[in-house]
């Protein structure tokens, strides 16, 4: 029987849709404070504000992350959310669980938190929600004693890599996202579980331009796989896909009849440089002018594949709009080799560089991209060592104003006033 | 010349201990030796809430250091009941 009463709520459970307020009632039958839930939320309809206190000490010892404290204003009305703290839980990589492992983690967190959960966390954490202070450390102990696994990232600490499927299942991945996110997850443990920077930091790994992980939309670097040699094209395979004998897109949208295939106006006329044509019955690309988008590639995989000379493209300062609106991720690295040979070592590189010099920078609460967009491009890839491309330019220039640095000048811009004064008398 | 990491941890602890603001960010601290790589100082932060003398507050998004009398704690704290 209802706790509370809940009309606003249960209006959300008359559409056609599945909904979060059935799922909580159907939860509420064996973890009655899940009642308190929603009686707080239907109060927070009420009163147009929230009623969650947000932020605290809690934690497990010796970690500064993966738990974030939540208590309720109205504990007495809503004892079941007093506490009702969030825990991350680090995924593993591409997500892979065994169907017992994630009835283990159900079970761990219906015996110690409220058995609500949120698959997956922008981050792709797991995020278990709610639970009361005493029981976080048996929590943790469990979870990584029993079922050898970690809490993940919060605060301003680094957050938990996250990539996508990659090489495991993927064809078109340019690299080895697992290892390069397995890599850095275990270089960078310090920074995961306590505080290191300003503010939060992601990474990102996407095997190929599709970014299946939307690093380039939600990650401080986003390491996205892309190739530098040309598309691998089998044109017999492009004429079964004109001759309608292959389905476009894998047959992804099969499920409705889009006409006959049209290579022109699906393929050709959608590539965003204008880079491909067909000449003597045969698709042509202009590689030089391609910008690996991979919408060609999606369209007709049968036909063609990235190349084969692979690696990545770094991009950093992406943020979703808690400030001044969200952000792409700006080109920094257009190509980058990225392997285990050699640890990863440039990207190691250059994730240290931006980390040193933003820590300094930086301001309290300031993503990278927002230190960036602060003081100038010009001036991050200064930092960066890396000389400037026409890649990095966003639209050309709008005044008539060239900004020179003192040692582009001949003499730099110390004058000896004397000799200025013997040809222009003041 | 930088200082040695006790005595960067007895600036830190002075900071948190005289600062207006109970509650500091990482960059607050930098200001205990100018001479310090920022990573040095959030070592030196990070090893005093391992020996107890700091704490840890965090909104999700942002973590602040406090020492443990000065911390603002949501714990059993009331609300407008």
């Amino acid at each position: 029987m209802a706790k509370h009463e809940t009309p606003l709520l249960d209006q959300l459970e008359s559409g056609p849709w599945p909904s979060f307020v059935t799922d909580m009632k159907h939860q509420a039958e064996t973890k009655p404070e899940v009642w308190d839930i929603l009686g707080q939320l239907e109060l927070s309809y009420t009163d147009k504000i929230t009623h969650w206190k947000h932020g605290g000490i809690v934690g497990v010892f010796g970690y500064g992350g993966g738990i974030v404290g939540r208590y309720s204003d109205l504990p007495k009305r809503f004892p079941g959310v007093e506490h009702f703290h969030t825990v991350r839980v680090a995924q593993p990589s591409s997500k892979y669980y065994s169907t017992k492992h994630l009835r283990d983690i159900m079970n761990l967190w219906e015996k110690y938190g409220s058995g609500m959960t949120n698959f997956h966390g922008s981050t792709g954490d797991i995020i278990l929600l709610g639970t009361r202070t005493e029981n976080l450390e048996p929590l943790f102990w469990d979870l990584t004693h029993d079922l050898g696994q970690d809490l993940g990232g919060s605060g301003s600490n680094l957050r938990t890599p996250a990539n996508c499927i990659g090489q495991s299942r993927c064809e078109w991945s340019c690299y080895d996202t697992e290892e390069c996110c397995y890599f850095l997850t275990q270089k960078y443990q310090d920074e995961i579980h306590r505080p290191a920077f300003p503010y939060k930091f992601k990474f990102k790994f996407s095997g190929c331009a599709n970014d299946c992980v939307a690093a380039i939309a939600r990650s401080d670097i986003a390491v996205i796989g892309t190739w530098r040699d040309n598309i691998r094209i089998d044109q017999a395979a492009v004429k079964e896909y004109v001759a309608g004998n292959y389905p476009a897109n894998g047959g992804a949208h099969s499920g409705r009849d889009w006409g006959k295939f049209d290579l022109q106006k699906e393929v050709i006329g959608l590539c965003p440089t204008g880079c491909m044509w067909m000449e003597g019955g045969q698709l042509k690309i202009d590689d030089k002018e391609c910008t690996r988008c991979m919408h060609c590639i999606n369209v007709m995989p049968r036909a063609l594949r990235p190349g084969v000379d692979t690696g990545a493209t770094i991009c950093v300062g992406a943020k979703a709009p808690i400030l001044d609106g969200a952000q792409f991720a700006t080109l920094i690295v257009p190509f980058m080799k990225v392997s285990k040979d050699n640890e990863f070592e440039e990207l190691v590189n250059f994730i240290e560089t931006v980390w040193d010099w933003w820590m300094e920078v930086g301001k309290n609460r300031e993503r990278v991209g927002e230190t960036m967009q602060r003081v100038g491009l010009p001036t991050f890839i200064k930092v960066m060592g890396i000389e400037p491309i026409p890649q990095h330019v966003k639209e050309p220039r709008s005044n008539p104003y060239v900004f020179w640095q003192d040692e582009e000048v001949p003499g730099g811009f110390e004058r000896d006033v004397v000799e200025f004064r013997k040809k222009h008398a003041a | 010349m930088a200082l040695s990491i006790e005595d960067l941890k007895l600036a830190i602890l002075e900071k948190a201990t005289k600062s207006p603001k109970p509650q500091l960010y990482i960059k607050d601290f930098y200001e205990c030796d100018a001479d310090a790589k920022p990573r040095v100082v959030k070592n030196a932060a990070n090893d005093l809430v391992k020996e107890g003398k700091l704490m840890f507050w965090s909104s999700g998004s942002t973590t602040m250091y406090a020492l443990k009398s000065r911390i603002k704690n949501e714990e059993g704290a009331e609300g407008v009941n």
